[in-house]
């Protein structure tokens, strides 16, 4: 069986799996902001989409 | 956000209509990770049930959204910057507002659906989008797997949300809901 790769960041030795856990650990975490802060981020993903992401004809919300 | 929250409770006040909820990618947002939307869907239940040629008329809401200079743009009609779809409750979407969660949104009232009601929703709905939006709340949020399967049975979409798993997890795959 071949061996899962390891991946130096910082210090510390992790594999890809280790990685993805992570991820999934970190959208918990994001589930649990508050409504506002998502809205805020919300709006900062339609600027981006708007300014950076070809959808020129994206709604940026006023909030 | 504020501003169009409060326009839309408005509407409750005035009579125009009876309640509502936040439903869609904004109510599935409030429980998951934030992700890009561009709309705020928002399900309603009328004062009035429909008329006897079984029409039901949104025309008063949104000539009271006219009258406060709120325009139409495409199928959405623009309430203090944001783009609002309006939709009247069916049974499922009416019982989804009844039992929907009152948030407070920077002070403004407002209800927003719950979880298990939203993958009844979306799943009923069956876009690639809405699937999508399953998925993230059943990895990303505490479920209530009794009211979800009780909410599932009674409106005839357990055996979809079964193909929906079999689809996802793989039919040999542990079911990893119930």
């Amino acid at each position: 069986m071949e061996e899962e790769p390891r991946i130096l960041i910082g210090d510390k030795v992790v594999s890809r799996r280790d990685l993805f856990q992570e991820e999934e650990r970190a959208r918990k975490e994001r589930g649990k902001l508050s409504f506002e802060e998502k809205i805020r981020i919300l709006v900062r993903l339609q600027e981006l989409a708007h300014n950076w992401g070809r959808r020129k004809d994206a709604i940026i919300w006023k909030i | 956000m504020k501003k169009t929250l409060s326009v839309l409770n408005e509407l409750k006040e005035k009579g125009l209509i009876k309640d509502y909820a936040i439903g869609g990618a904004i109510a599935a947002l409030r429980w998951t990770e934030p992700f890009f939307t561009e709309d705020l869907d928002i399900f309603i239940i009328l004062e009035k049930e429909p008329d006897e040629k079984g029409l039901i008329v949104l025309s008063p809401i949104y000539e009271y959204l006219g009258s406060r200079g709120y325009g139409r743009k495409e199928h959405w009609v623009i309430i203090e910057g944001v783009p609002v779809d309006i939709f009247p409750a069916d049974p499922l979407e009416k019982e989804a507002i009844e039992e929907a969660e009152e948030v407070e949104y920077e002070g403004v009232k407002t209800k927003v659906i719950v979880p298990e009601y939203l993958i009844a929703l979306f799943l009923r709905a069956g876009r690639g989008k809405d699937l999508r939006k399953v998925e993230m709340l059943l990895e990303q949020c505490e479920i209530d797997k009794e009211r979800l399967q009780k909410i599932l049975h009674q409106y005839g979409l357990y055996d979809k949300f079964k193909e929906f798993e079999g689809k996802r997890y793989g039919r040999g795959a542990e079911d990893p809901y119930w």
